[in-house]
Order: structure tokens, then C-alpha cells, then sequence
């Protein structure tokens, strides 16, 4: 045997050579002095460092002198127990049951989730609490990161719950009370006139007359629905077709095959609908936003309107700005538009020389997935911007969360495990955050799960993009390497995107790569620490 | 190779009885399971983690663990090695957390040449260098190559529990400890050169 190397020698002291191998080792040493005063020096080193790190002349702090207790946890945390346990039975008490009650008064289960989220909205008065929610989902995430960012900073306990009781305190805040009055339709139903319902109406019928007043929301499921008296605050209607010739003080929301508006409405117009008409003496006090195969509008709108889809013909007029997203825009003699008219479309509008325009349409060419205008420095000034945008999210990633990312990028590596979980994620993760939907305990977890999981899919890029910027600037050390790294495997990606009809394959497999990757990092992170040690 | 012994004079049936008090809830227990580890812990934090704060906020947090997992603990096996896995694993998961490793992978280290040492000067280097330089060029170290010194010398850790850890293979964990023991002779001979500049080097 020759000389052996350094590695054998330690691994021959450490026990770790197999018998023949350290046979021959040893053989060895016992002729070739050179080799014998190696392992020597190298043994003598081993006690060295035993020594030296065993070396004790460092006294323990006086504050870990007493063991951490449990019956150390502070006033502070009971308090903001307590607060929870207030700020989750207000949300239960305030929230939750009086859906559960209004929804079993209506006849409903927890079966469909689409009704279930509509009829709470209407409960909630609307999307605005669903913003209102959504607003409190998202600071109380950004105070919990802020707390996890800081809690080896803060000693002091009772901070944290006063912290805490403020996040709950705003959730105790009750909401407005409410109670509705619902009818079955035998098949139809009619609110005759001269009646008046002084609360909310709800209507579940073949064919719904209103021709009385609501004094509250009207919300109806019917095959067709015609609104004849006053409703003092929104219609929310899902139906075939819905007519609506008395006032509205309120909103409008109607999801619809067919949507004519005769009279006033107070506030806005949301509808989704086959064929939507607002007819000439119908008048809104606020702003529309429609999705129409066919539209028109006839009558005056106060505010801007927003519509996407099929045709529109505009004859109307309307006080504020408008933007139509539609394949033909007709503008007609009588049409007269306050503001600025934007429309993307397939051709130019068809405007009557009569028509009262404060100035010119700016038309925009609708362009397909793969007309993209690669000569428009336009095209390319968004593309940076997007680069952009997932460039500083990378960047608060790297400085929020740096092991994460790492670990992230480091998953990345096996590529196809990370598209399999990928694909499996993409895909199972709505279905799941939908169920729980449908379960009402569950809807605010199963929007926020959504809102993640959005959030999730964005964040992929950022992944793989360190990882291939890796793959070609190496493994430089420190955050601006991180960051170089960064920006190049997004630009990469970004241009690749950009790729003709390949593209956005190869943007739903980096997606998909991204995420698999994600979850691999999370399950690194969330294994139980002495799952190993245990085993 | 002997486990680093930490509690003088008690016996396994004695400590067994300690742990199983705990476990019951004694706090008197706690307190002595405490008094009989958490100095070493504390030693081990200290040369694992960069800062004499991190080290202190590293023991409550290990023995807070401690607490809460003592039920999983298999009383077959040595309550040290156990504990100083649970502190290795602590301390591992924070450096990692902390920073952007930027570590070199196993593949890169395996090629990387490895000088051999004159013996006479390795003799020498330990004839100059007391323990204590010898623990403040252990800061120095880059985050794995430190830890890899640490969980190998001073908590007599086996190379599986060392790959475990570190989460690299087993076969690697003789070039990782070579390769610190390497690094650490640079920085006391004060030839230290491009991996102090690297995640683990600066701002000791």
C-alpha cells in the first residue's frame, strides 16, 4: 500500500473505515513512519479540539440559572387567552350563528357554497363587510408576521397581549344586526301592491312579482323576476330574467340571462348578465360595471361605467368616465359621454357624428395571446414591470424569510419531485380551501386559504428564478449574490414566458416547479425537529 | 467513543427517576434536570452559535423543548445524547433560518483538494494556541464547518447523528470535519482566506 491521504487517516482514527480497509491502514503505519507521525499528529489534534471546546472558564448567565418554567408564562398571555376566547365567541355569537339561524330560517343547508356565500354576503350588507373581512384577514396575518419577526425581541409578554387584545378587541366589534323575512314561491310568489315588507325579503320562487315596497334588501332566486314597487335598499337577484320598473334607493346586483332597468337606482349596477338593458328612463346614481353578451344603455348613469364582453350600443348618456372591454362598441345620435371613453376591442367603434363625446375614444386593439406586439417598447416596458414586481417580492422573501427561500431554491433541485407536488398543489388546493367553504365555520379560512394560495402561485417564480440564477452565477455568498441570482433567473424566466405559443406552458411548468418546491421547503420546516432523534 | 458527561456522579436509574418525575410534573424535578444540564447545553449553545445572546436564548428555548417533548424520549437510549440532539437540531434550524447559507454543496467539497499538513507544524500550531483561541477561531468558522467541530468534539455526536443534523450524507461528514479542521487551522495560523467573508465568518 502507498502513502495514504489525510481524509483516510482521520476516518481510520474516527472508527469509520470499513475492517479490511483499515486493516490495510494500519498495516501500513506500522512500516511508513511518514504515515505513522500523520496519524499521529492528526490523533493528537482530535484531543486538542476535545480539550479546548471542553474548556470551561465561561460562566453560565445569571438569567439561566433558573430552569424556564411553565408557571413563568406571564399575566399578559392569560389576558390575551382570555381576549381570544372574548373576540371568538363575539365572532360566533355575532357573526356566525345569526347566518346559521338566517340561512336554516331560509331553508337552506350548508350543501352549496355558491348560495351560501352570496346569501351571507347579503347579510353582511353587501361586499363591503366581505372587504371589511378580507381587510381584517390580511392586517391580522401582517400582525402575526410582525410578532414572529420580533418575539426574540420582545422579553416583555405583556406586550404581546396587548397586542394581541387590540387584534381581538376589532374583532369584537359587532356587527349591525339584522333579520329577513323569506318566502317560498307556490311556484310563484307576488308582494301585491300597497303591501310593504319592513325588513329584508328574501324570495325563492318560479316567478317573483313585486309590486309592493321593501323597506330593506330584496334578494331573490327565480326563474323570472319583476320588480314593480319601491325597494329601499339593494336588489341582489340570481335569475333568468329580471326586470326592474319601480325605484331602487340602493344597489343593483343581479346575475342574469336577461337585466332591464326602467326606473331610478340609487346607488351602483353590477350585472352579469346575457343581455343587459338600461332603459331610457332609468337612471343610476353611481356607477355600472357590467359583463354583457349585449348591452345598452339608454337611460343615464351619474357615474363611470365599466363593461366588458360582447356588443354595446350606447344611446344614453352618462356623467363620468367610461371603459368598454368589448368586441364592438356602437355609439349612437343620442349618446352623450361626460368623461373619457376608453374602449379595447377587436375594430374601431362605430360613433354617429351626433353624439356628444368630451373627447375622442381612445381605442386600443385587442390582441390575442400570440399577436403580442414584440416591436412596442410598450410590451416591453410591462414585461419589466412585472420582472419588477417579482423582483421585490424575491427581495422581501430574502430578507423576511432567507432560510425559507434557500430551502425553497434548494428543493428546486429535484425538479421532477417539485412539479409532482406542484401539480398536486395547484390542483388540490382550491378544491380543499372550496370545501371548507362550504362548511361555515370554515369561509374565512377557506378565503384566506385562496388568498395564500395566490399568493403561493406567485411567489414561484421567485424560486425556481433563484435556483437557475444559481445554476448559472454559482453559489456566490451574501444577499447581493442572492439578489443577482434573483434577477437573472427572473429575466430569464420573464423572456422565456414571453416565448410564442411555448410560453405559457413554460410558465404553468415553472409555476407548478415553484410550488412543488415550496412544499417541500414547508415540509422541511414543519417536520417534528426530534422526529430523528426519537427514532 | 464515550458521550461528553455532564452529570457527575448520577447514575442512569437516578437520572430515569429525575425524567420521570418531570414527566409527572414535579417542578423540584425540573428544576434539579435544569441544574444538571443546562450548563453544558449552555456550553454547547455557546460554541454552536455565534453570540453569547443567541447561546442564552438557544438553552431556554432547548429546554423548553425539552419539556415539551420529554414524553417522545426513548428511555432506552442515553438522556445526553438525546438532549444534545435536540440542542444540535435547536441550533442547526436557527443558523439556517437565520441567514442564506451559501455553504458549498457536497459535490463541490468533495472535489476541492485538500492540502496535506506537516505534521511538525500541526504539532506546533496546538503548542501555541490555547483552548480559548482555539474557541475564538471556532467563531470564525463558516455556520456548518463550526457546527460540524462542534457536534463531532464537544458533544461526541457519531457521523450518522452528524449527517442527520446537518442534513448531508453520512459519507460526507468525514470530509466536512476535515475540511473545518482545515479551515480552523487557517484561522489560528491567521492564513484564513475567502470563507471567512462567507455566511458564517463575519460579524463575530
Amino acid at each position: 500500500m502507498s502513502h495514504f491521504d489525510e481524509m483516510t487517516a482521520l476516518l481510520y482514527l474516527e472508527s469509520q473505515l470499513d475492517d479490511d480497509h483499515a486493516q490495510d491502514v494500519s498495516t501500513h503505519a506500522a512500516t511508513c513512519p511518514e504515515c505513522r507521525e500523520l496519524l499521529h499528529a492528526l490523533e493528537t489534534e482530535g484531543v486538542w479540539l476535545r480539550e479546548s471546546l471542553a474548556g470551561d472558564e465561561e460562566a453560565v448567565p445569571s438569567r439561566l440559572i433558573d430552569a424556564p418554567e411553565r408557571h413563568a408564562a406571564p399575566w399578559g398571555w392569560i389576558s390575551a387567552l382570555g381576549l381570544s376566547a372574548g373576540g371568538a365567541y363575539t365572532l360566533w355569537s355575532g357573526f356566525i350563528e345569526p347566518w346559521r339561524a338566517q340561512a336554516a330560517q331560509a331553508g337552506f343547508t350548508q350543501g352549496n357554497l355558491f348560495t351560501m356565500l352570496f346569501f351571507s354576503g347579503a347579510f353582511w350588507k353587501g361586499w363591503d363587510a366581505m372587504r371589511s373581512l378580507m381587510e381584517f384577514l390580511a392586517v391580522a396575518t401582517l400582525g402575526v408576521l410582525v410578532m414572529w419577526l420580533l418575539r426574540r425581541r420582545w422579553r416583555s409578554f405583556p406586550t404581546i397581549a396587548v397586542v394581541l387584545g387590540a387584534m381581538i378587541c376589532s374583532l369584537a366589534i359587532p356587527p349591525a344586526a339584522s333579520a329577513a323575512e323569506t318566502k317560498h314561491g307556490n311556484p310563484n310568489y307576488t308582494l301585491p301592491a300597497g303591501e310593504e315588507t319592513k325588513t329584508d325579503l328574501i324570495v325563492f320562487a318560479d316567478r317573483t312579482q313585486i309590486n309592493g315596497n321593501v323597506d330593506g334588501d330584496l334578494i331573490v332566486w327565480s326563474r323570472s323576476v319583476a320588480v314593480n314597487g319601491h325597494i329601499t335598499g339593494d336588489i341582489i337577484c340570481f335569475s333568468q330574467e329580471l326586470t326592474v320598473d319601480g325605484p331602487v334607493d340602493g344597489n343593483v346586483r343581479a346575475f342574469a340571462q336577461k337585466v332591464t332597468l326602467n326606473n331610478k337606482v340609487g346607488k351602483n349596477v353590477m350585472a352579469w348578465a346575457g343581455e343587459l338593458n338600461i332603459a331610457e328612463k332609468s337612471i343610476v346614481g353611481g356607477t355600472v360595471t357590467a359583463g354583457t353578451g349585449n348591452g345598452e344603455l339608454n337611460g343615464h348613469i351619474a357615474g363611470d361605467i365599466l363593461a366588458f364582453g360582447g356588443d354595446f350600443d350606447v344611446n344614453g348618456s352618462l356623467g363620468h368616465d367610461a371603459a368598454f372591454q368589448v368586441e364592438t362598441l356602437h355609439i349612437g345620435p343620442s349618446a352623450e359621454i361626460k368623461g373619457r371613453t376608453k374602449f379595447q376591442g377587436s375594430r374601431e367603434a362605430e360613433v354617429s357624428p351626433a353624439a356628444k363625446l368630451a373627447s375622442p375614444i381612445e381605442f386600443t386593439l385587442k390582441k390575442h395571446e400570440h399577436e403580442r406586439n414584440y416591436s412596442s417598447p410598450r410590451f416591453y416596458w410591462h414585461q419589466t414591470l412585472l420582472w419588477g414586481a417579482s423582483f421585490v417580492f424575491g427581495l422581501v422573501l430574502i430578507l423576511l424569510a432567507p432560510g425559507f427561500l434557500f430551502d425553497a431554491q434548494r428543493a428546486c433541485r429535484k425538479i421532477a419531485q417539485s412539479i409532482g407536488f406542484g401539480l398536486l398543489f395547484l390542483l388540490a388546493t382550491p378544491i380543499a380551501a372550496i370545501i371548507v367553504c362550504i362548511t361555515i365555520v370554515g369561509l374565512g379560512v377557506g378565503i384566506s386559504t385562496l388568498l395564500l394560495y395566490v399568493i403561493a402561485i406567485y411567489s414561484a417564480n421567485v424560486y425556481v428564478g433563484s435556483w437557475l440564477g444559481e445554476r448559472i452565477l454559482g453559489e456566490g455568498v451574501g444577499v447581493g449574490a442572492a439578489l443577482g441570482r434573483l434577477a437573472l433567473g427572473l429575466v430569464i424566466l420573464r423572456v422565456v414566458g414571453t416565448v410564442p405559443y411555448i410560453g405559457g406552458w413554460i410558465s404553468f411548468v415553472v409555476v407548478a416547479w415553484g410550488l412543488g418546491a415550496m412544499v417541500l421547503a414547508l415540509y422541511r420546516y414543519m417536520r417534528p425537529q426530534l422526529a430523528p432523534a426519537i427514532s | 467513543m464515550e458521550r461528553r458527561k455532564t452529570t457527575g456522579e448520577m447514575s442512569a436509574a437516578e437520572i430515569a427517576e429525575v425524567l420521570t418525575q418531570v414527566r409527572a410534573g414535579d417542578a423540584d424535578a425540573w428544576g434539579e434536570l435544569y441544574r444538571m444540564y443546562g450548563p453544558a447545553i449552555f456550553r454547547f449553545c455557546r460554541r454552536a452559535l455565534p453570540t453569547r445572546e443567541d447561546a442564552e436564548d438557544a438553552t431556554t428555548e432547548v429546554f423548553m423543548k425539552v419539556r415539551q417533548k420529554l414524553g417522545t424520549y426513548d428511555s432506552s437510549r442515553p438522556f445526553t445524547a438525546w438532549l444534545y440532539k435536540v440542542a444540535s437540531n435547536h441550533c442547526w434550524d436557527m443558523l439556517r433560518r437565520r441567514r442564506i447559507r451559501q455553504d458549498l454543496e457536497t459535490g463541490d467539497l468533495e472535489t476541492l483538494p485538500l492540502e496535506h499538513p506537516d505534521p511538525s507544524q500541526l504539532e506546533r500550531l496546538q503548542a501555541e494556541h490555547g483552548s480559548k483561541e482555539v474557541r475564538n477561531g471556532l467563531q470564525k468558522l463558516p455556520d456548518r464547518a463550526r457546527m460540524a467541530l462542534v457536534l463531532r468534539y464537544f458533544a461526541e455526536m457519531s457521523y450518522d447523528e452528524i449527517a442527520d443534523t446537518l442534513g448531508v450524507r453520512r459519507a460526507f461528514v468525514g470530509v466536512l470535519l476535515l475540511r473545518a479542521r482545515h479551515q480552523l487551522r487557517d484561522v489560528l495560523a491567521g492564513t484564513d482566506s475567502s470563507f471567512m467573508l462567507g455566511a458564517g465568518g463575519a460579524k463575530r
